[in-house]
């Protein structure tokens, strides 16, 4: 009887025992890996510095009130920010978010900007079953139904971004139509999906090619476009395209009833400093945080307090990227608060669990079941001047819509 | 669209020749490849940015403080570097390294003083008309700037053929060891045809503007690479052959742009590749490369 009882007893110390120094010794992390990738030269340093100086500010933020609530854990930890150079390189890319993976073993992984610095992540992370935040690489591509590790935070894939922009054309009956889009995933889907959009909606598409994305002289182009006599034209690109392409649009003495860019909505300063306020007179963009203002969030601050903060903290008034950035860092917080265990698939689950629930200063959080954001739309925005200042409308759709479009323009 | 793409081509090739000369002019005399060459135009695209938004100077007028400027230190360069250079055992290929690394060094110090920002002068700081070829329409900043490369094509050719210091700069291209042993003081013209290397770059850089759209940091590395396609497409070793070689870039660009333009960064490469192949020496030049 007595050994019956020793053994009992014994079994059920080792059992606290080890239960014990598991959860409290072994798998409690004393901080969460965060790991990322910068640009600080290339073509896309100043959209990947913007968007990781927006990740530092939410970082700086949580750190300060003691780190981020772990659901899994029951506790709140401190971030760790680890972060690479990647020069904009693709190559330098991938054998960075693979030091991160495999040697920094970072907990969570988020992309650098855009769809080209993210397309090599994509894999990496799938391969290592790792859950990437993609913030800005929307390059439909990157989403597919074999692949949980991937979710995008910040704005709509990319194929989805032209959804208002095809409704507003089909609906003012513009028709004849020109499309030159910047050959890289971003750009593509977008173009693509106009396309089809507009022809479905029988829009005659009387100019339809891609660019390399280093295009930096749109002069020749512009001509050909203009010998095809179109409506519109609208030029997918990203910010060096956009620059270059309102330029010489500027500069050739040439006019179209509708030019669309897209880039003036995200980054509107730059935009601003580089082509003047004439030379975005009476275009077109999509327009996003902080020009489209959210105030009326249930996660994080509102853009009003958001850009107060980010001021004091930085000295510089936010871009969307900033918004981008620091965005991201509200979905991670959130996925960590919900997930039960501390695994990458079920941060994925615990996204899904918490998808459409969400309303940032981003907008709607809601991601599709291959994990891109379904749940920003952006609108059409013009740009006027009144009193000789330039202002920005938003004149579609019509729920949102504070001017009616000035079309043909001036 | 043939007329206005050939003339446009013309322009936009002249352009390139002056992107590419101060290189080709610096190879000719030192035989070594300013892998900087990119970093100098940038910085010359930032001095006419900054001189225009803070003193409101004309693009036009920086050419007078770039050629000062640059030739100071085209000069410092020189002396700092080139002498040391070219004493080492193997000048050619330490070159490479030196102003690789002098490439990284100066886009390092222009995003740490003034960030990562696109930079632009107006579009229409020549005025918002445009001018006529045969019924073609082009931006007046076009006409200014195949104005400003004409010019500058032609007082490279009177220095290199009416100046005395052009006479000993033809000679240390033709052979450095003969110059010297003629008696020409081979430092002192290397140096400052090496300043004037940089002055030709900072004239490109302060035009870039109204051809490449906005200037920024690390816009150097991509000029650098078109610059050497240029020079070899052309003549590496002889600037007056850059002309040519630009023309070619301008006109291909172009015409792949109206006629198949998502390939239109391919055919100067090719052009390369069939250039290296079938006439290494470039198309007007004389068997010149020895590096």
């Amino acid at each position: 009887m007595f050994k019956i009882r020793f053994l009992f007893f014994s079994s059920l110390m080792f059992i606290l025992i080890f239960s014990a120094t598991s959860t409290f010794g072994k798998n409690i992390p004393s901080v969460i890996k965060i790991g990322t990738l910068y640009a600080s030269t290339g073509p896309f340093a100043k959209a990947s510095e913007s968007q990781f100086k927006g990740l530092k500010f939410w970082v700086h933020n949580v750190n300060s009130k003691g780190g981020v609530f772990v659901k899994a854990f029951k506790k709140k930890i401190p971030i760790k920010l680890i972060a690479y150079n990647d020069q904009s390189s693709t190559a330098t890319a991938a054998a960075m978010y693979n030091q991160l993976i495999t040697q920094d073993h970072a907990n969570i992984l988020v992309a650098d900007f855009g769809s080209v610095l993210t397309s090599v992540a994509v894999p990496l992370a799938k391969e290592h079953r790792r859950l990437l935040f993609d913030v800005t690489g929307t390059g439909a591509k990157f989403f597919t139904p074999d692949n949980p590790y991937v979710v995008l935070t910040s704005l709509p894939t990319s194929g989805r971004w032209p959804y208002t922009l095809a409704d507003f054309i089909i609906k003012h009956k513009i028709n004849k139509i020109a499309i030159i889009y910047s050959s890289n995933d971003f750009d593509q889907s977008q173009a693509i999906t106009l396309h089809n959009k507009l022809r479905k909606a029988g829009i005659n598409i009387v100019y339809y090619n891609a660019v390399p994305s280093s295009t930096s002289n749109y002069a020749v182009l512009l001509h050909s476009i203009k010998a095809k006599n179109p409506n519109a034209v609208i030029e997918f690109g990203y910010p060096n395209n956009d620059i270059a392409f309102l330029q010489n649009l500027g500069s050739s003495g040439l006019k179209f009833n509708m030019v669309f860019t897209v880039f003036p909505g995200q980054l509107f300063k730059l935009l601003k400093s580089n082509v003047g306020e004439q030379g975005l007179a009476y275009t077109y963009t999509y327009p996003t945080p902080p020009l489209l203002r959210y105030n009326k969030v249930n996660l994080g601050v509102g853009i009003d307090e958001f850009e107060h903060a980010f001021k004091a903290y930085s000295g510089q008034s936010p871009n969307f990227l900033n918004v981008a950035g620091y965005n991201v860092g509200l979905i991670i917080k959130k996925t960590l608060e919900t997930a039960n265990r501390y695994n990458q698939l079920s941060f994925r689950k615990a996204i899904s669990k918490f998808s459409g629930k969400v309303f940032t200063l981003n907008g709607l959080f809601m991601v599709n079941k291959k994990g891109a954001q379904i749940g920003e739309m952006l609108p059409i925005a013009q740009f006027v001047m009144k009193n000789s200042k330039l202002k920005m409308n938003i004149v579609y759709p019509e729920k949102m819509q504070t001017a009616n479009a000035v079309y043909p323009a001036p | 669209m043939f007329e206005y793409t050939v003339l446009a081509g013309i322009m936009y090739g002249l352009y390139f020749g002056l992107v590419g000369i101060g290189l080709n002019l610096i190879f000719g005399v030192m035989r070594m490849i300013n892998l900087a060459h990119g970093d100098f135009i940038m910085l010359g695209a930032f001095l006419a940015y900054w001189l225009f938004h803070l003193f409101g100077i004309n693009p036009l007028f920086v050419i007078a403080i770039s050629c000062v400027v640059f030739l100071f230190l085209g000069i410092a360069f020189y002396y700092i570097f080139v002498p040391r250079l070219l004493k080492s055992k193997d000048p050619e290929m330490l070159s490479f390294i030196l102003f690789f690394g002098l490439s990284q060094v100066i886009e390092a110090i222009i995003i740490l003083s003034f960030g990562n920002n696109q930079r632009s002068i107006p579009s229409n700081t020549f005025g918002h008309s445009t001018f006529s070829i045969f019924g073609n329409r082009f931006p007046i900043s076009w006409l200014i700037v195949t104005i400003v490369a004409i010019v500058v094509f032609i007082a490279v050719y009177w220095y290199f053929y009416h100046t005395k210091l052009g006479y000993a700069t033809r000679a240390i291209m033709a052979s450095r060891d003969e110059s010297l042993v003629s008696g020409i003081n081979v430092n002192r013209v290397s140096a400052f045809a090496f300043g004037i290397g940089l002055i030709l770059a900072s004239i490109a850089g302060i035009f870039s503007f109204f051809m490449m759209g906005a200037a920024y940091p690390s816009m150097g590395t991509n000029l650098t690479v078109i610059s050497f396609a240029i020079i070899v497409l052309g003549s590496l070793g002889n600037p007056m052959g850059t002309i040519i070689g630009g023309l070619i870039y301008g006109l291909a660009i172009m015409f792949m742009q109206t006629y198949l333009s998502s390939w239109s960064n391919l055919l100067p490469y090719l052009l390369l590749i069939a250039v290296m192949l079938f006439k290494p020496e470039g198309l007007i030049g004389k068997t010149v490369r020895s590096a």
